[in-house]
């Protein structure tokens, strides 16, 4: 149909490209937040606290989503809920692995593990005051040559809380930045690497059904 | 939608695998081999889909597209959903390999219902009623699917009105979301390609 033709095929290509650009817009603009969908649970350690946070892995903070403690076997220490910010921190109250475990909505669960030696302060002060501080009384005492006086395991305990509180101080800012929510998870190779798998089976299928037929 | 590995029960698991394995299979036995580069194609979309989130709600929620799968596919819906999601869980640790089954079966029946229910009615003559017909689809894809995750949930020991409320809010705006998408592929395909809205199994 000549006459009718700009009404023909041309109409419905013209009514069909809105709803293309529309497509592309809705599947493409939204790709700035395309980031990988699960939880991540990060803890670490400051003094005798464990601070933990949760966040989806697209930034958004895990609010209220249940936290639990459990020790290396398996026993349940303590449990609670993640603040507005996705933040909880604990006391543990003993000097054990610590498997923390985190339950978000729908499903979704990440576990972090504090090894015990990462733990210390009070829980900690008793016990190991018999190796460490007599060997640093030793280089103390070799340094000085004839020592005034010697540094009692006391005072040399205490030298270490006080430089592993300025350690803590100093490394803040690394830690908030490894527990910053990893958005880069998902590279660009990913996703077309799993597209290509899912073309390669494609392509097997078909091998083997064009085999097939002949 | 993707639910994590250590979550649910050790039936639960068992028997999503199982059901999965069956759709699976129906899934196969039916697929028309002359489609499977669209089969391949809609895979994709769904395995990248996932990646696409909408900031809106109360939680993180993202398309899923499995209405416009169903309704584009019928029974292959179901390899095509277990392939994408093997992908997603080895290269982007969404979900799980032990959750694979329950998770496959979670999106792939609401697709299967979607397709039963509103294949005919889209390919319909009247196009208001066809383009109502393509919304729901995609709308009800995803509410069916957070149904079914609730129900998953409530086997392993929460409460199934409590999580069903917090899956079902959560993905509100991707159901409105996947509804307009599936209205406007639905509509492009009806205009362009309408051939590719007969979904054909395979009878064998």
């Amino acid at each position: 149909m000549p006459k009718g033709s700009p009404t023909g095929k041309d109409r419905l290509s013209t009514r069909t490209w809105p709803c293309l650009i529309f497509l592309i817009l809705v599947i493409v603009v939204p790709t700035s937040y395309a980031l990988a969908h699960r939880v991540v649970l990060f803890a670490y350690t400051e003094g005798n606290v464990v601070f933990t946070e949760s966040y989806f892995s697209d930034g958004k903070r895990c609010r209220d989503s249940r936290i639990e403690v459990f020790d290396r076997f398996g026993n349940k220490l303590l449990e609670g809920k993640t603040d507005n910010k996705g933040q909880f921190s604990f006391k543990p109250p003993k000097r054990t692995d610590l498997k923390i475990i985190l339950t978000a909505s729908m499903g979704h669960k990440d576990e972090y593990i504090i090894p015990a030696g990462e733990l210390r302060g009070k829980a900690e002060a008793k016990s190991p005051a018999s190796e460490s501080p007599k060997a640093a009384k030793k280089v103390f005492q070799a340094e000085k040559g004839s020592p005034a006086r010697q540094l009692t395991s006391r005072e040399v305990e205490q030298i270490r809380m006080v430089v592993e509180e300025a350690l803590d101080e100093k490394l803040k800012p690394v830690m908030r930045l490894l527990s910053k929510p990893q958005t880069e998870g998902i590279s660009f190779v990913q996703v077309m690497g799993g597209i290509g798998f899912i073309f390669g089976i494609m392509g097997i299928i078909l091998y083997f059904r064009s085999r097939r037929g002949r | 939608m993707h639910i994590s590995e250590g979550v649910l029960s050790g039936p639960v698991l068992v028997t999503g695998a199982a059901l999965t394995a069956a759709g699976c299979g129906i899934g196969l036995r039916k697929l028309d081999y002359d489609k499977v580069p669209q089969v391949a194609i809609l895979t994709s979309a769904f395995f990248v889909a996932s990646l696409i989130h909408i900031p809106l709600g109360p939680s993180s929620a993202h398309l899923v597209l499995n209405g416009l799968m169903g309704l584009l596919l019928g029974w292959p819906v179901f390899p095509a959903i277990l392939v994408a999601l093997f992908l997603q869980a080895l290269l982007f640790q969404f979900g799980g390999i032990t959750s694979l089954g329950v998770n496959t079966f979670n999106m792939a029946f609401p697709a299967i219902i979607c397709f039963y229910l509103f294949s005919y009615v889209v390919k319909g003559e009247n196009n208001l009623i066809s383009m109502a017909a393509a919304f729901a689809c995609g709308f009800s894809g995803i509410l069916l699917g957070s149904l079914m995750v609730a129900i998953s949930l409530a086997f392993t020991g929460d409460p199934f009105l409590g999580v069903a409320k917090v899956v079902v809010a959560a993905h509100l705006p991707v159901m409105i979301i996947e509804g307009l998408v599936t209205l406007f592929a639905a509509g492009f395909l009806k205009k362009l390609k309408p051939e590719l809205l007969e979904v054909v199994h395979a009878k064998r």
